[in-house]
This record gives structure tokens, sequence and C-alpha cells, in this order.
């Protein structure tokens, strides 16, 4: 059923890489522009189940990858699905695929609030998680977790006797 | 009538903590509904890339207090996939038994939250006691009553102490024992059965939509269950059924938790009379020297509230890229619930919460 399947997503998408990662793991790498398609085609494929969204920051290649995983409800099929694929850290943007799967938006809300990705479509970007706004979106890898919170506690006024 | 806006929780008497709900209501119907979660919000994903590969384990089961255990599996198994290492059949079983003790005793959590909300005082102080029992289990095997940091890459830490096999079969003779008195009290409670059936009713096309996972997806008719799709530990060596029901509403859901709960205790009997001989640990590399090569995974398996995953990436050095985990009670928290207070009343917030089995250090992570 792999076989097929790959060949399939080849001969339909260009660009795209398929290979398979341990047990009844396919990673596809493939460009940002064919997401929302290669996404639909795969529903289509019985894979009707978002298991999550997620981003990695490649600070070295000045790249984020964004990725999906999909699986299936059917419990005969083992099989999860992880899409990847590269933007600009400069310019961060995706398009949102709550159209496609609607149990995206939390996740969509979190890489937009964590990362700083800009989610073009989605319907409310507010913040989901944290309790203040940061320059550096906190789960960027040049946020530095030390720094931060000396700065953040060490302004705060010292009550007591100083030794 | 005019519309309000309504804050329910974080500190309420009908919610388990830790999460909020923003209700438009009008009158007594709500008419929109937002959840609003971040008041535990710790930034483990961040702290965990800040840590070598061992130190992470206190902080893994610090994510769900509830059942830390399948937190501590699914971190294992993805530092056991990265790295190749194998484990051993012993440890398998052990693993087995372990993950279904806390399966067990956060049933029982969640059994204590869902009667105290309903007013079942006597059930909810019962299963409160009934997972006290369990957590001395637990105590025993490794010495901490809730974060029990037991699982280690390569197997567990210790082997079962002497005679602990017969005490488990002890204890849960006697929890068991009392599931006669528990359907007497609750579950065939003319009270739970009215106040219950047909609140937060989810279709099974809905739940297939909006990517529902564990009771909730099982209470509308499929059968999904990690344990059987993808068997780890040693769930391929044991038979067990997935407890299905079809309405999909919180009656269903709750008589599932109580299902499930009884086959576990079952499988637990089954695995002690399976369990092999042999060693428990594979040596793993000094911790403080411990490089796991480059690359990818995504690993899965079935926590008490459903698929519990985690993407972990590995450059190559001795801590983690990254960790993302999929925890389910993010999908049913922020997702399902928003959907399924549309149209319910206010005195059912807490019962569909509840019922939903959500976790909020879970969302929050």
């Amino acid at each position: 059923m792999n076989e097929s399947l790959t060949s399939e997503i080849h001969n339909t998408f260009k660009n795209t890489k398929c290979s398979i990662i341990g047990d009844n793991r396919l990673l596809i790498k493939t460009e940002n522009e064919v997401i929302a398609a290669l996404l639909k085609f795969l529903k289509d494929k019985n894979f009707n189940r978002l298991a999550m969204v997620s981003c990695v920051d490649w600070i070295k290649r000045e790249t984020f990858e964004i990725i999906y995983i999909v699986a299936s409800f059917c419990i005969e099929n083992p099989l999860n699905i992880i899409i990847k694929t590269e933007i600009s850290r400069k310019k961060p943007e995706i398009n949102t695929i709550i159209d496609i799967f609607e149990n995206a938006e939390p996740y969509e809300r979190e890489i937009h609030e964590l990362f700083g990705v800009n989610v073009i479509g989605h319907p409310r970007l507010i913040p989901l998680l944290l309790e203040r706004e940061y320059k550096i979106p906190p789960l960027r890898k040049d946020f530095d977790m030390r720094k931060y919170s000396k700065e953040l506690f060490d302004s705060i006024p010292f009550i007591g006797d100083k030794k | 009538m005019r519309e309000l806006e309504l804050y329910f929780g974080p500190q309420h008497m009908g919610m388990v903590g830790n999460f909020s709900i923003t209700l438009s209501v009008e009158g007594d119907k709500i008419l929109k509904a937002t959840s609003n979660p971040g008041y535990l919000h710790r930034g483990f994903e961040k702290l965990m890339e800040y840590r070598t590969w061992i130190q992470n384990f206190p902080l893994v089961c610090r994510i769900n207090v509830i059942e830390p255990d399948s937190m501590e599996m699914v971190y294992a198994m993805a530092v056991e996939k990265l790295n190749k290492i194998e484990v051993p059949e012993r440890a398998n079983f052990i693993r087995s038994v372990y993950l279904e003790l806390a399966r067990v005793g956060s049933h029982l959590f969640g059994l204590w939250a869902y009667s105290n909300m309903l007013g079942f005082d006597t059930a909810a102080q019962w299963a409160m006691y009934h997972r006290d029992l369990i957590l001395d289990l637990f105590e025993e095997l490794t010495g901490a009553r809730v974060y029990h940091i037991y699982i280690n890459p390569g197997g567990v830490r210790r082997d079962f102490p002497k005679g602990f096999k017969e005490k488990i079969v002890k204890t849960l003779h006697s929890i068991g024992g009392c599931v006669p008195d528990y359907n007497d009290v609750f579950f065939n409670n003319r009270v739970f059965y009215e106040r219950a059936s047909g609140i937060g009713k989810l279709s099974q096309g809905d739940a297939i939509k909006y990517g529902a996972v564990g009771q909730t997806l099982n209470a509308t008719g499929i059968s999904s269950d990690i344990r059987k799709i993808e068997p780890y530990a040693a769930y391929d060596k044991v038979d067990f059924n997935i407890p299905v029901r079809e309405n999909g509403d919180a009656h269903s859901r709750i008589l599932i938790v109580r299902d499930e709960m009884i086959e576990s205790v079952h499988m637990i009997f089954k695995l002690l009379d399976q369990m092999p001989e042999g060693e428990v640990w594979n040596r793993t590399p000094n911790p403080f020297k411990w490089n796991i090569p480059e690359g990818e995974t995504y690993v899965r398996v079935e926590s008490s509230r459903g698929e519990l995953g985690l993407y972990m990436v590995s450059d190559g050095g001795d801590k983690p890229y990254r960790v993302h985990f999929k925890t389910p009670s993010y999908n049913n928290g922020l997702v399902i619930l928003e959907k399924l207070l549309k149209g319910a009343n206010i005195a059912d917030v807490g019962n569909i919460m509840i019922s939903l089995y959500i976790i909020a250090p879970e969302i929050d992570r």
C-alpha cells in the first residue's frame, strides 16, 4: 500500500520527496505552495485525522520547518504521514489549513504565538498560552531564556536589607 | 433578552482548575464559548531544549499531573527510537503493568472529578480512596506517589520488589470487588442518567471532523486505540477489548471510563501471569556524554485520555533540538469543548467539560 501511495504522490506533486523513517512513518518533503493540495489529497485517501501542526527553528539554515502529521481513524491503518515544508525565517508566512482540517486552529495559533509565523487566513490569531508580548517569540532559538529571566526578575525592586 | 459575557473559571466550583472559559450567554443559554488556557504554561518545550536527555525526565512527567506515566513512556520511546535502543522483554511487561495501573488511577481520579461535580460525594470519596491504594503501590515500586520517574530509556529503573505481584493482585481485587457498589451508587443511579444522557452530544461525523481522541471518540461508535493500532510495550502479547458506545454523550463517555478501568484490571492479571524473568534494563551510555544521532521521530501511546504523541528532533547533540507534545486534552479542550458548549445551558458547562476529561496542564505544557 505504501509503494502505490508514494508513487502516486510523486506523480501528482512535483518537487516532492517521500522516504520511510522507521516503522509506519512516511516522511514527505514538499514546497509550501502545495501543502493544501497535498493535505486534501491525503484526506481523500482516508488520512483524515490531523495529529499535529508543529514548527522547528533551524537558525543556522535561516529557515522555519513547518510539520503536519496526519493519520487515519481506521484501526487497521497504523501509517502516520509527516509532511515537512520549509519557509524563510525573514518573512515567515503560511496559509491556514482550517478549511481542510478544522482542528488545526489552535495549533496554528500556537505557532503564530510561539514562533511568530504569520498564518494567512486564520480567523482569530489571538494569544493562546502566553501572558505578555515578547520582542522575540519565545520558542525561536535566538530567544535567550536565561537572559530574559534575569532581566525580568532583576527589574523587580528588592525588598529588605541588601547584604 | 440581554447578551452577557461570563467568565467561567479558573477558580470555579464546577471545574477541576487552571482553565477558564469565556461564555457569551443570553439568559441561561450559551451563544458562544471561548476556551482560555495558559494559566499553567511553564514553557516545558523550551526548557527541555536546555537540558540533557536524562535530565528531561523530571520535566516530562510534570506535564500531566494526573497520569505522568504515559508521558514518561512516550518520551522514553522517542529516545529509544532515535538511538535504536532495545528494551528487554521483562521490562516491556513491567512497563505495561505500570501504565495500566496508572490508567486505573487516572480513571479513578476522573471519576472523582465527575461524580463530585454532579454531587455524588459518596462515589467521589470512594474513587479517591481507591486511587490512593494505587498510589501506595506506586510508592512501594518507585519511591514516589505522584511523579514516579520510573521508566528509563532501555527499560525501567528497577525490578519489582519481593511480593509485589501479590500486592498488585490483592489491591486490584479489593478495587474490583467494589465495582457493584459503584454501579449501585453511581452508574445505575437515575440522577446520573438524567443529568448525563444527551448532554454534550457529539455525532460520529463531528468527532472525525474535529479530530476527537480517547473516550470522546470511542463514545461515538468508532473503535480506536493506539495499543491495538500500533502496539508498544507488551500490548501485542495480551488480548483485550476496546469499550465502544454509540451515543456520543456525557453518559457514554463516563461509562467508557468505567469499562476501560475494568478492562485494564483484567489486562494486568493477564500480564502478570505471562511475565517472563530476566533483565529489566539495557545499559545506556553515560548520561553526561550521551549524544543522540541526528534525526526525527513521531511516537504515540494511548494515555488514559486518548492518543498522546511526541514529535522529537535531534541535531546530534546531547540535548533535544525540539520537542512537541500532541496531548489528548489539547484537541478536546480547545476545539471540541467550544463546539459542544454552543447552545448548551450554563448548568451543563462543568458536566460537558469534565466528561471530555480535560486536564489543563496538558494543554498548556
